[in-house]
């Protein structure tokens, strides 16, 4: 998944801001206001829409960005093989043809993907799209210059462990064969049925090599979407795009690309743009933002306010926030003092810390609550809503500490509302009821992620969270619980150490089918079998409330994004 | 020179003579303003020194949820009026997690208090070694010292306190630590101000002679420099400890002040702000807290200014005195 | 001081010692932030990066080298320029190169030069502000002294003291440009491209910055002035029956001048990197919001960079704040 919202702003930005977002979510099932005020109008043509937030769009490389299906912003001006379907909810978590005509033909085991681009594709200078350029654009991801995207490809293609892109290596990738212009087939090490989801993300944008230029190529990329660069300010703050017209609507199913121009500012602190969006003064009331959920206080204010609170999309996002334990330190290697911690967490008072029953949901699965993730309702160890200390204490006497238990619970100080100090508090105050006695070690948000990701000075006992990089259970599970992916000498995120024979099998297994809807409910059943070991604690799913100017039309919330789709999104 | 213009505020050579301490006290006493603002800042301190006792009497502490009192579903508001104050929760509870404002506030009064003034002593010790030394070192210490002091006025303090704060590992106790940063990263403007008037002391008579007869150093810098340097220190110091409750607050802001579930005031505004409209007593407690504080603090020092100082009193004196004789 | 000679002496040991300071920042920079905790390439690299691959990013940035090599490296391009690639094509960073950005690959020369218009915008704006406050203040409670219009007065520049700017800076945007929308939310627009929309949109930022220096200014124009006021030869001038006004206006504000100029070339030379609450709360893109960021992400080259740029300014206004004191005030000899 992506991490994002970590040290690096360039992930979080590239991250669509989903991430960085999380702040407070919360949704009810009474939410159906995401449709917003101009559901019933008919959305037109022409306008400005006004991008309001608070991280720039740094690094707009197609190489660089770390997004999940291609991101909000980004995906105006890249086109992808694949892209997410957009549309409202569940049916918005699909994966669907972009610049290909179908989302992929697989051989028999999954290994080889074969696809074949539509006719009539152009650049904004009007040359054509091949399949070579999509190639080169893969290949320049590999670049130690256009480092951050995801680690699908190296992971997956044959022999791209150590390739160093096309700068040094002139020779290519091997793994990707673009026998005529409009086809492109990829070889991959083993069988991967969710290879469509990869293909969403913008390292799939085609790259015309004669237009390369490195890492200045951010400054002006060449679209192959609905919409070009026309201004790029201060790397990424402030970025201004208008019609590429070469493009066509006839090719892109997914784009509605309403406006006549999209003005994107950014560096915004998060209060100013949900103050800005509620004045909807002037050129705001034609405004939206992609990275920026409303936090309680504001959510307190609009709730009370029916012209606001009919202003608020409403989305969720798979992503668990939760309680990670290494087993390897005392005495979290004891199963029974894990069970005891996850029977005595008060998820009432960490939903509160996280922003409240609007802005987060309880999570007793690892999986996020949506169905594309193939989530499985379990409850292994029943808390009910504030805790249950008496069952904890028993535990703990089994587990020979009768007289209770000092840990230490490593979090990180930044101020966002998923890892941040209030839940850490709000997890020590909950615990001291069932005799646990929790010291806080607080550590910058650097020092916090090397020591987390590092096996050799992981803690016993710490907050995490992981977001989806598709909505799958795939990419949600393996990289933590899968035990080929621990890593000795780098960023490790199977922080439960977990090496499970059966388990691994399993994620081989369901790897192999290309019946997506059959492989999330495998996802399911295996995040129900691990949770049995009390690795994690689940602890909240984050929803998003994002508030939008009172001329804006045509909201769609998908289940992949969780927030507004800027493609869909008209000001008239 | 600038060293000049910041004790600008703060003039006064005069040494204060055998009689100095019971002069300064009489002086002191007859001022109102003063006497009241030393009563609030004992009151502040005094409510610091016994935040567990005042909390014991309200029957809370700092740092446990109270879920039940906050509107989960509104964000976590508190129900109720006036951000819930009732006779359980005297100012009402925060927001989201629901825990005591009293309690908050008052133990929050021992952190910010703390950290500011422990930092202010090591601005002041730091500082005033730093300008003896340059004054009445040898011209090549002065060289050294003076530079030194340009380099760390030089630096943007809030960076480097970022920086320093995340280089120390975080099991070192933390007020102590943010204490410590602001004080050894602020002390260049006080280390010019001593350096100036230590200066201008040795250019007068009584140190002239006091070098002539043969004292050292240590006892010109002991006998004859400190007297004469309190008065500015003094009152550069009570407008540091506002200032440095300020770079408290701030360094909460930016994410890396004390750290939670310790209270603060500094961290209770950070948190407060965007809560400015939907639960306004979450903010102006401590903004009042503070501003309280700060005024208390000002005004007293001011008052020991005047009153370590003579002619500043006269000065004052000219004023008032006119008034009374024009109603005569 | 002996005219010409004395000030060239004065200018030529000046920049001597200001070139001094700066490199021991640069020094003291580089080695506080080698020690911060922080895997570099990982981070530049992103969190899901492979240790081959982030091993790589490594040697690209050279930070495998010992800090003294990085250094001489960060000195030499200081002196005589950069290449570096592109990845298609080379480069030249000319002197004085202070090298690129780890996270945006962007010339740090070049990002400053974006940055500080918008920080001097801010801070040159202020300091109107806040002198006009300041002097204003401080001459009518001198005047007015000892009565209620003092008190009030004092009471009104204390709230700046005592208030963080986040906080005043937030309730004036919800008041100003939420509730009555006199203003709109402050917006970065170059003075170059639309003066009167720079103004407006920098008018909230320069109050709330402005409110919190201007008290010091109060107080040190009141004290100077007061200090006057008992003089001899005021005491003389009243004798005489000269108004109370003249008094205070003609000759009081004399003996405040100097002071407040220093002070002032002092606060400005701080706020320019100083400002970093400002320019966070109001999203301006100046030099402390990038600081900042660039300090979480441990990006070497822009903290240096920026670090001495702000040290310069610092260095540059302490300097004219001694010239200035120097010829408000004859008696002071340039050292």
């Amino acid at each position: 998944m992506r991490q994002p919202s970590v040290i690096a702003r360039r992930v979080a930005a590239a991250s669509v801001s989903l991430v960085v977002a999380a702040g407070a979510a919360a949704c009810g099932p009474e939410d159906n206001d995401a449709k917003g005020a101009g559901v019933d109008s008919t959305p037109h043509k022409g306008g400005t829409l006004t991008v309001l937030n608070s991280d720039p769009q740094q690094d707009f490389d197609p190489a660089r960005l770390y997004t999940s299906g291609g991101g909000n912003v980004p995906s105006l001006v890249f086109r992808t093989l694949t892209t997410r379907n957009r549309e409202d909810g569940e049916a918005g978590a699909e994966v669907v043809p972009d610049l290909a005509t179908d989302t992929g033909r697989p051989n028999k085991d999954a290994t080889v993907w074969t696809y074949t681009l539509k006719e009539g594709l152009k650049y904004e200078d009007g040359t054509p799209i091949t399949s070579a350029d999509i190639k080169y654009g893969i290949e320049r991801s590999f670049a130690p210059e256009l480092s951050g995207g995801a680690p699908y490809l190296r992971d997956w293609l044959v022999g791209a462990a150590d390739y160093q892109g096309p700068y040094k290596d002139k020779k290519g990738l091997l793994a990707i064969e673009t026998p005529d212009a409009r086809t492109i087939v990829f070889h991959l090490n083993k069988p991967e049925g969710e290879f469509p989801y990869l293909a969403t993300q913008t390292q799939f944008t085609p790259v015309p090599k004669d237009k390369d230029t490195g890492t200045k190529y951010e400054e002006h990329p060449i679209s192959s979407g609905p919409y070009k660069v026309v201004e790029n300010e201060n790397d990424g703050e402030h970025l201004v795009l208008e019609r590429n017209t070469y493009w066509s609507a006839s090719t892109d199913a997914e784009r509605k690309a309403y406006p006549d121009k999209i003005d994107v500012r950014s560096g915004l602190d998060s209060s100013v743009i949900n103050q800005r969006l509620s004045s909807s003064q002037g050129a705001d009331a034609a405004a939206v933002t992609t990275d920026t959920n409303l936090g309680p206080a504001e959510l307190a204010k609009v709730t009370g306010d029916q012209e606001l609170a009919a202003r608020v999309g409403t989305g969720h996002f798979g992503y668990t926030n939760y309680i990670a334990f290494n087993p390897t330190i005392k005495p979290f290697d004891n199963v029974k003092v894990r069970q005891a911690i996850s029977y005595a967490v008060d998820r009432s008072s960490v939903v509160n810390a996280a922003g409240g029953s609007a802005l987060a949901e309880p999570a007793t699965t690892f999986l996020p609550n949506q169905k594309s993730f193939g989530y499985t309702p379990y409850d292994h160890f029943p808390a009910g809503a504030s805790g249950d200390p008496a069952k904890a204490k028993e535990l703990l006497k089994e587990a020979g500490h009768p007289n209770g238990l000092t840990v230490t619970l490593t979090h990180s100080n930044a101020k966002d509302f998923e890892t941040s100090p209030e839940i850490a508090t709000a997890i020590q105050d909950a615990l001291k009821k069932a005799g646990i006695t929790v010291k806080l070690q607080g550590l910058e948000e650097n020092d916090y992620s090397d020591k987390i990701h590092d096996v050799q000075t992981e803690p016993g006992f710490f907050l995490a969270h992981w977001g989806a990089d598709w909505p799958s259970g795939g990419p949600f599970l393996a990289p933590i619980f899968d035990g080929r992916q621990i890593v000795k000498d780098g960023a490790n995120f199977n922080t439960g150490l977990l090496d499970d024979k059966s388990v691994n099998a399993e994620i081989d297994a369901i790897n192999k089918l290309t019946d997506l809807d059959a492989a999330a409910k495998r996802w399911g059943a295996l995040d129900q079998k691990i949770g049995e070991q009390a690795l994690t604690v689940p602890l909240f799913h984050p929803v998003y409330k994002r508030l939008y100017g009172k001329d804006i039309r045509n909201v769609v919330i998908s289940d992949w994004t969780g927030v507004l789709d800027i493609s869909q999104v008209a000001v008239k | 020179m600038t060293e000049a213009v910041l004790a600008a505020e703060a003039p006064g050579a005069a040494a204060p003579g055998a009689s100095g301490a019971r002069q300064f006290w009489r002086r002191l006493r007859t001022q109102r303003a003063t006497l009241v603002a030393a009563v609030v800042v004992a009151l502040l301190v005094l409510v610091a020194l016994a935040a567990p006792l005042l909390t014991a009497i309200e029957g809370q502490d700092p740092t446990t949820y109270h879920p039940s009192l906050v509107d989960s579903a509104r964000g976590g508001v508190p129900i109720g009026s006036f951000g819930g104050i009732s006779g359980d929760h005297w100012l009402g509870v925060e927001p989201q997690t629901g825990r005591d404002l009293f309690a908050r506030l008052v133990y929050g009064a021992r952190v910010s208090l703390g950290v500011a003034l422990a930092a202010t002593v090591v601005q002041v010790a730091i500082g005033v070694v730093v300008g003896v030394a340059a004054a009445l070192g040898r011209r090549w210490v002065d060289q050294v010292l003076s530079r030194f002091t340009d380099v760390i006025v030089a630096m943007p303090l809030m960076i480097m306190a970022l920086a320093l704060l995340a280089i120390v590992p975080s099991s070192f106790p933390r007020p102590v630590l943010v204490a410590l940063v602001i004080g050894l990263i602020a002390w260049g403007n006080i280390a010019k101000i001593v350096r100036a008037q230590a200066l201008t002391l040795k250019g007068l008579d009584y140190v002239a002679a006091a070098r002539l007869s043969g004292w050292g150093t240590w006892r010109i810098a002991r006998r004859e420099l400190l007297p004469g340097i309190a008065a500015p220190v003094i009152t550069y110091a009570a407008l540091l400890v506002p200032a440095n409750i300020a770079i408290e607050a701030a360094l909460s802001f930016l994410g890396v002040g004390v750290k939670p579930p310790t209270p603060s005031w500094g961290q209770m505004l950070t948190a407060a702000d965007v809560w400015y409209q939907a639960a306004p007593q979450y903010l102006l407690l401590p903004a009042g807290a503070l501003f309280v504080t700060v005024l208390a603090l000002t005004v007293l020092g001011d008052g020991v200014r005047t009153a370590l100082d003579p002619r500043a009193a006269s000065r004052l004196r000219v004023g008032t005195g006119r008034k009374r004789e024009a109603r005569a | 001081m002996s005219g010409l000679a004395g000030l060239t002496g004065f200018a030529l040991r000046r920049t001597v010692g200001a070139l001094v300071t700066l490199l021991a920042i640069s020094v003291i920079v580089y080695v506080v932030f080698y020690v911060t905790p922080g895997n570099v390439a990982q981070i530049t690299c992103g969190p899901r990066c492979s240790p081959a691959q982030v091993q790589q990013v490594a040697e690209q940035l050279h930070l495998n080298d010992p800090l003294y090599t990085r250094y001489l490296n960060f000195l030499q391009g200081l002196v005589a320029g950069q290449d570096y690639s592109t990845g298609t094509s080379v480069q030249h960073c000319s002197a004085p190169c202070l090298g690129l950005s780890y996270q945006s690959d962007q010339q740090v020369t070049a990002l400053i030069l974006a940055k500080l218009p918008v920080s001097l915008s801010l801070v040159f704006g202020a300091m109107v502000l806040w002198l006009i406050l300041g002097v204003g203040t401080g001459v009518l409670s001198a005047w007015r002294r000892g009565r209620l219009t003092e008190r009030l007065l004092t009471g009104v520049t204390l709230v700046g003291v005592a208030t963080p700017v986040f906080v005043i800076g937030l309730v004036l945007m919800i008041v100003v440009c939420g509730q009555l929308q006199l203003l709109p939310f402050p917006q970065y627009v170059a003075l170059t491209d639309d003066p009167e929309q720079w103004a407006w949109n920098l008018l909230l930022p320069w109050l709330s910055l402005a409110l919190i220096e201007a008290a010091a200014f109060a107080r040190l124009t009141r004290a100077a002035m007061l200090e006057t006021l008992a003089e001899d030869h005021i005491r003389t001038f009243r004798a005489y029956g000269v108004g109370e006004r003249s008094v205070i206006g003609r000759h009081a504000l004399r003996g405040a001048v100097a002071p407040v100029i220093a002070l002032n070339a002092n606060n400005f030379g701080g706020a320019v990197g100083g400002a970093v609450l400002t320019e966070t709360l109001f999203g301006l893109p100046g030099i402390g919001q990038e600081l900042v960021h660039a300090v979480n992400v441990v990006d070497l080259p822009v903290v240096v960079g920026m670090v001495l740029v702000i040290g310069f300014f610092v260095v540059l206004a302490n300097a004219v704040a001694d010239v200035l004191y120097a010829v408000a005030d004859r008696r002071v000899v340039l050292a």
